[in-house]
């Protein structure tokens, strides 16, 4: 075996590990206020999902595609809403759409109205809900896939 | 041969923190942490009867004494499997004539969305039930979820469920479809078979439960979330025939909710014996909101009051006689409320909202049983199971 094999070999044997870059952090009612708080410039993109929803998945690749687009100004944060129990499912659903480097939060409670409310109370829990937070205090929270008249609307 | 040594070690190291991370997931994920859906009934003898899911298995409890003392749990599927009991999807049960108990639920197959709907049932009092089958003929590894059991005025098992058989083969034909499909079956010989599936309405909503129950002549009706024009997710209405003849699906709300989304929130449907259809929905078309309206299937409800607004949600209904109660959760930054309206006119009014439980810990949809008379409310908490009798005031024992 030569040497430029067995780094290669040692590299992909690693690679899985490092598959999620960021941790699935879980998200109770005390910590939405950090959450929702305005960020220092730019905007913040809470996008909201759930793994019953199929309509999630396009919504959530729209939103890194926008987030691409605009890396210094938009945060993007990946919400489950469902409960503590689905984290494994959750963890799994993440790395299928290859969504494991965005900041990732799991609802720490098995009923979501509690943290919805918290979220946004003018949000009922229809998913996906895409609220966005903005550096002057100003918010948009939207139901449903985004349409690209919504998306454009978010645009910092 | 070192500067390989030294890079091995720098990958080892580098990977330490992340693969804890991933383990720490993984124990949690096992499925510990239990979810809350149950559902609950009175059987003809006052006895109250539960289903809850632990660790892959349908347990049945029951309680002589309102909800203070439940039975050891038995188990409906001895061989364990996965049980979807959050959201909307929790286990169902219903009685037969001759107090045949009947238990359905969903189980969550490979795929995202995936599911069979299983029904088993105990012929001796809940002490033992037979092997679990799948009520569906359809064996595709698609979705067919979202369960909905009760019996009707023949003691005929219907089952109604979610089903995305029509929007699979529309995909791969390259056609677009909007949503699921509303199916369902019946059994004649009390669960022993079931009739093959019936297709009750194209382009339903995908992930609101479907409200079933029995009108005065003993069939038994169906409220759920539709999917009309584009994306229009009102509410339909419609009898489950089990006589051969047409079904008959007539659109139910018209608020014209328009949104590419999972609402999470299936309505609530009672029928009183004057045949009155007293139904409660959620919809956003203005802002969260939950409706009461008696349903006048083809035209708007009549009677329509709002419920509730922002915090309120996954409302119930029952009726008795004149008596129609609605309950739903309200939820504040601090915990949660369960809110009861009353009406003693048959729906025309209701009393002023009152709170009739709270809790500072989680809790599962409100669903609302009629025994002699008297409305009782199961809620099950973080903390444990709570039947709330209607005329209950919070941190008191109902």
């Amino acid at each position: 075996m030569t040497r430029r094999m067995l780094v290669l070999l040692l590299l992909c044997c690693t690679l899985p590990v490092f598959a999620r870059t960021a941790p699935l952090e879980s998200l109770a009612a005390a910590d939405v206020p950090a959450l929702v708080k305005p960020p220092a410039h730019g905007e913040r993109i809470i996008a909201l999902w759930a793994l019953d929803c199929a309509y999630c998945e396009p919504n959530l690749a729209a939103l890194v595609k926008l987030q691409r687009t605009h890396p210094r100004d938009v945060q993007l944060v990946l919400v489950a809403t469902d409960g503590p129990a689905m984290r494994g499912a959750v963890a799994a659903r993440l790395d299928h759409m290859h969504m494991t480097n965005y900041p990732a939060r799991l609802y720490a409670e098995p009923n979501p109205e509690r943290i919805n409310y918290r979220i946004d109370p003018d949000w009922g829990g229809e998913t996906p809900r895409t609220l966005v937070i903005r550096a002057d205090g100003t918010r948009v929270g939207i139901s449903g896939e985004l349409t690209l008249a919504q998306l454009q609307r978010i645009e910092p | 041969m070192k500067r390989i040594g030294c890079l091995f070690l720098l990958l080892c190291f580098a990977a330490v923190p992340v693969a804890f991370a991933q383990d720490g997931m993984h124990m949690a994920g096992m499925g510990h942490e239990p979810e809350l859906g149950t559902s609950a009934a009175f059987d003809a003898h006052g006895r109250l009867w539960l289903v809850t899911v632990r660790d892959g298995h349908v347990l049945l409890q029951h309680s002589d004494d309102f909800g203070k003392t439940l039975s050891r749990p038995v188990e409906v599927n001895q061989v364990a499997e996965k049980i979807y009991d959050e959201g909307e999807n929790r286990p169902k049960i219903a009685f037969g004539p001759q107090g045949q108990i009947y238990v359905t639920w969903s189980h969550p197959l490979a795929g995202p969305w995936t599911g069979y709907v299983r029904f088993a049932r105990s012929l001796d009092g809940g002490k033992h039930f037979s092997a679990p089958v799948t009520v569906h003929h359809d064996l595709a590894r698609i979705t067919h979820r979202f369960d909905a059991l009760a019996v009707d005025g023949h003691g005929r098992v219907v089952v109604a469920w979610i089903d995305k058989r029509d929007e699979v083969r529309a995909e791969a034909a390259g056609k677009p479809y909007l949503g699921a499909a509303i199916y369902y079956s019946w059994s004649d010989d009390g669960g022993k078979t079931f009739a093959p599936d019936r297709k009750l309405m194209e382009h339903s909503c995908e992930c609101c439960r479907i409200a079933l129950a029995r009108e005065p002549d003993g069939d038994v009706a169906a409220f759920f979330r539709g999917v009309f024009g584009d994306n229009i997710r009102d509410h339909a209405f419609a009898v489950l025939r089990t006589d051969g003849k047409a079904v008959h699906v007539e659109r139910a709300t018209f608020e014209n909710w328009k949104i590419a989304a999972c609402p999470h929130q299936g309505p609530g449907l009672a029928i009183g014996s004057n045949g009155v259809l007293h139904g409660v929905w959620y919809e956003a078309s203005h802002g969260p909101a939950i409706w009461y309206g008696q349903l006048d299937p083809g035209h708007p409800p009549t009677h329509v009051l709002k419920i509730g607004g922002p915090g309120a949600g996954h409302a119930d209904v029952a009726v008795r006689g004149r008596d129609v109660w609605v309950v739903w959760n309200q939820v504040d930054a601090k915990g949660y409320r369960l809110m009861l309206r009353g009406s003693h006119d048959g729906g025309d009014t209701f009393d002023a909202p009152r709170v009739i439980a709270d809790s500072d810990v989680a809790v599962y949809s409100p669903q609302l049983l009629v025994h002699d008379g008297h409305a009782f409310v199961a809620w099950n908490t973080a903390n444990g199971f709570r039947l709330v009798a209607a005329h209950s005031t919070p941190g008191k024992t109902p």
